[in-house]
């Protein structure tokens, strides 16, 4: 072997040394922010409703005037920090329109109850949320609901619906509405997620 | 007519209580609404410095649960416990805000103090790399050269 060979050897062995010698000075620019990490997939908030039994089955759906119907709603961060949400609880009846989700826009519903709440990302929000009709009639083809309680929390709704033969059903639903807060605007945007539990009132009481 | 107009006042003084105590709890909720926001804001950035956050929001997610009490409690018309549950929820998160400020600060100061180290140990360590690289590779070309000179050349036959 020549010289000239031995020389290259050094000069590379030097370069791989140092290289990782400034590998950890180079990991903690990248964290710094100096460079942006690569993203870890695309980020997104989980929105999901489970029966009473805490599995995604038995949901409540013939609904009795003064009868108490129990389902869990939760919700997981998965958007790579912390967040913070705000879940609508909002009534409807066949014909309210639902959230849209190509537009992206919300029910234009009241909400009646809300959840606040902040997250970690990987972390998950749940609750027991119980709910009943509390003042309801039914005349032929028509019903109307006026008061539904929520969490032991009365609201008026006054909310009628037609018999809907195809169903057969006099169609309400319970809709849950996910909005996310946004630090650039201050204020809480429709993340355009959103889970509907179908109801059929079959009694007032 | 006098009946009518004690009525009238008394319609009048009703009126005027319920937009006061809209206005009040309105403004109650917007306060407690934009503290608890700014408490989000405030752990959201210490959490981007490297700060642990899990017991700020955990204090966070209190007063977010009162400000939620009294958006209900509003929508329900019960302003007494809207404006309690809002001034709970107001108390509630300005500690979070001057509590994260603080984490950010100790969290910025505790990276960079741990970036310098780094940086300055990277240097002692390339430093010390290359001169002994440099030893060695000095104590191999001398080795070599003498080797070279030393040699004998060979006439063959």
């Amino acid at each position: 072997m020549k010289l000239q060979d031995f020389k290259v050897i050094f000069i590379v062995v030097g370069l791989i040394g140092v290289l990782l010698i400034a590998s950890p000075a180079f990991a903690d620019i990248i964290l710094a922010g100096a460079i942006p990490p690569p993203p870890s997939g695309e980020p997104f908030s989980e929105l999901y409703l489970l029966g009473p039994t805490h599995v995604a089955a038995s949901y409540p759906y013939n609904v009795a005037g003064g009868q108490n119907y129990l389902v869990y709603v939760g919700v997981g961060d998965h958007v790579g920090s912390s967040a913070y949400y705000m879940l609508y609880v909002k009534f409807r009846n066949g014909t309210d329109a639902l959230p849209n989700a190509t537009l992206g826009t919300p029910s234009p519903l009241v909400p009646l109850y809300e959840y606040k709440f902040a997250l970690q990302d990987g972390a998950y929000w749940e609750s027991l949320l119980s709910f009943s009709v509390t003042n309801a009639s039914i005349s032929g083809k028509q019903s109307m609901v006026s008061q539904l309680t929520i969490n032991g929390l009365r609201f008026n709704v006054d909310k009628p619906s037609v018999w809907d033969p195809s169903a057969p059903s006099f169609s309400y639903s319970l809709v849950f509405e996910l909005w996310l807060f946004n630090a650039s605007s201050n204020a809480f945007q429709y993340n355009n997620r959103y889970v509907s539990l179908l109801l059929n009132l079959t009694s007032t009481a | 007519m006098l009946v009518l107009a004690l009525g009238s006042c008394f319609v009048g003084l009703q009126v005027a209580f319920a937009q006061t105590n809209s206005t009040v709890v309105n403004n109650g909720l917007q306060t407690a609404n934009s503290a608890v926001e700014a408490a989000f804001n405030a752990v959201s950035a210490a959490e981007k410095a490297g700060a642990n956050v899990t017991n700020l929001l955990a204090q966070l997610n209190n007063a977010a649960l009162l400000l939620a009490q009294a958006e209900i409690a509003n929508r329900t018309g019960d302003y007494n416990t809207a404006v309690a549950r809002a001034d709970s929820a107001l108390l509630a998160a300005q500690p979070v805000t001057s509590s994260a400020q603080t984490a950010q600060q100790t969290a910025a100061a505790s990276s960079q103090n741990a970036f310098r180290s780094t940086i300055a140990y990277t240097i002692i360590a390339a430093v010390v790399f290359v001169t002994v690289l440099f030893t060695v590779w000095r104590w191999v070309k001398t080795r070599y050269m003498k080797n070279v000179l030393e040699a004998k050349p060979e006439v063959p036959g």
